[in-house]
């Protein structure tokens, strides 16, 4: 059984004057989420992934649908019941939302207090936490003595506190800066496979899917338009808006405008290859071109690696013989993804 | 000069008058208008109690209420304190009604320090499991005690200003004596005696709302 399960679960604002139409900001998501996973949602300002999220912790109540986290109803229960439910699901922040009138060793104490926990239990919990995210020596300071990225980790050690199944990130680096990033993603992936802690990423950041996520849904119009493995989406994106994310980060079929630059600088037939782990190598391609005489340069692309599997898009211009050319990319077809970009 | 010699008792008793007065205003308006101001803030829409009919209901109370000049209101709302204090006149009158009237002029100032705690704050501790009441105690006052605390002072002068016109309804205090002593015999040494007494006195508080809040917000 998914630990989070939403089913055709809708959200819808009303109308901020009369005469507006109302705001669909969620339109009939449904969405398993594995326990142990990592799992993005990726989609532009606006495409309903905020109030996604929000519906997880309850945060924001859906209007219609049912949602199920670990085993509990989300939707129709008494507040009382729902401020329990949030001991089990952590949140980070894009602005990290620290308390600023209290000291860092106060502000991962809070969620400790609020669930009762004796004075020891807080002392050894919060100490125990501020060494995890490497800020022993701040536990006296302020949130404004801070850098971005020490706050974050603030958010970060808050949020698991009491030691919840879940971690809910919401656009937890879009505030920070390449480094940083990087720095605060290296330790939620810690948080995930040190503490066994199921992660659900929100970002409009491509990057942080590729360097993070196991899974992946792309978001547009309050709707999923995709899903599935990172590698999956990242290698072979269906929907128009999942293939505009994915250039963000991979360089993968030249654009109309790209490939009219090409065709100025480079004569003969312009053909894109796309390789998946599994497929053919890039090796028996460029041998089996050679071997039939056909001249080939590469010309544009790149190969990219998700966890340990590669996948990558390499055009070639190619000179020769047209009907050797046609018969060998022909032969090609059946084992890899050849493209002849006209 | 020699005038004003021979009223330094009177002085003195109507400084403490004064500081009475307002001091208790202060407290009882204080208390007050933090509980109306954070019933202005809770059930705004969108914010945790949100309700769209009680805000609507405190916020004409408010509106209908503060703009009402101190001295009407005094001789408005007097058979209202003499139901509360038993009498109509004199400084337990005053103090009722001072207290009144600032309750409704201090909720909005507490309202408006509130609403400059970030939303995203409460949102963080409602993500914890925090309920409504923990997170007024525990999170939306002490994350906007800075301004509070200058809000309150400012109230504190406004308070020195209004108990000006307690002798109107036979009240005390530094108003009554200027008027009294100073302006009705002729005499300025006087009321400017105590014009400076006040002067020194919103000094002081000024002074000590500035240090506090100061440190409080740690800058």
């Amino acid at each position: 059984m998914p630990l989070i399960s939403l089913r055709n679960v809708t959200k819808s604002f009303p109308p901020g004057r009369r005469g507006d139409p109302v705001v669909h900001a969620i339109d009939n998501v449904s969405l398993d989420i594995e326990a142990g996973e990592i799992f993005g949602i990726i989609g532009y300002s606006g495409a309903g992934k905020s109030t996604l999220v929000r519906l997880i912790n309850a945060l924001e109540k859906a209007t219609s649908g049912e949602i199920v986290v670990d085993g509990h109803q989300v939707t129709n229960v008494p507040d009382r019941q729902l401020r329990t439910l949030r001991l089990d699901i952590g949140m980070i922040f894009q602005q990290f939302n620290l308390f600023n009138a209290k000291t860092v060793w106060n502000n991962v104490a809070y969620p400790l207090r609020v669930a009762g926990r004796t004075r020891d239990e807080i002392q050894a919990r919060v100490t125990e936490l501020l060494d995890f995210v490497g800020l022993a020596d701040k536990a006296s300071n302020y949130p404004e003595q801070l850098s971005g990225g020490q706050k974050q980790r603030v958010g970060i050690a808050r949020a698991l506190a009491t030691s919840p199944k879940i971690l809910l990130a919401d656009e937890a680096t879009s505030a920070l800066d390449p480094e940083t990033t990087h720095e605060v993603l290296r330790l939620l992936r810690r948080v995930n496979e040190e503490l066994g802690i199921t992660i659900v990423v929100i970002t409009h950041e491509m990057d942080v899917i590729q360097t993070l996520a196991t899974k992946v849904a792309v978001m547009d119009g309050g709707r999923i338009v995709e899903q599935g493995e990172v590698f999956d989406v990242f290698s072979n994106p269906r929907e128009a808006s999942s293939r505009r994310f994915v250039s963000t980060v991979v360089r993968g079929i030249p654009s109309p405008d790209e490939l009219s630059v090409l065709r100025e600088r480079h004569t003969g037939r312009i053909v894109t290859f796309s390789f998946r782990d599994g497929d053919s190598s890039q090796a028996s391609v460029f041998l089996e071109l050679a071997a039939a005489g056909v001249e080939f340069e590469l010309v544009y692309g790149g190969i990219n690696d998700i966890r340990g599997r590669a996948f990558g898009h390499l055009t070639l211009a190619l000179t020769g013989q047209d009907a050797v050319i046609t018969s060998t990319l022909q032969t090609m077809a059946g084992r890899i993804a050849v493209k002849e970009l006209a | 000069m020699e005038d004003l010699i021979p009223l330094t008792p009177q002085l003195w008793e109507a400084t403490y008058e004064t500081l009475y007065i307002v001091g208790l205003s202060l407290l009882f308006g204080g208390l007050g208008g933090l509980l109306l101001g954070i019933g202005l803030y809770t059930t705004r829409s969108g914010s945790i109690l949100g309700n769209r009919a009680v805000f609507g209901t405190l916020n004409v109370i408010v509106n209908i209420f503060r703009p009402i000049p101190f001295i009407i209101f005094l001789a408005a709302a007097q058979p209202l304190a003499r139901a509360v204090t038993g009498t109509g006149i004199g400084n337990s009158a005053i103090i009722f009604t001072l207290s009144l009237a600032a309750t409704f002029g201090i909720s909005r100032i507490v309202e408006q320090n509130l609403l400059t705690v970030q939303p995203g704050v409460i949102e963080a501790a409602r993500s914890v499991g925090a309920g409504r009441l923990r997170i007024i105690l525990t999170i939306l006052i002490p994350e906007a005690l800075g301004p509070l605390i200058l809000g309150y002072t400012f109230i504190f002068v406004a308070l020195v200003d209004m108990s000006a016109v307690a002798g109107s309804v036979g009240g005390g205090g530094l108003g009554n004596f200027a008027i009294q002593y100073g302006y009705r015999q002729f005499n300025p040494v006087v009321t400017w005696a105590a014009v400076i007494v006040i002067v020194l006195l919103v000094q002081a508080v000024q002074l000590l709302g500035n240090v506090l809040a100061r440190r409080v917000l740690r800058r």
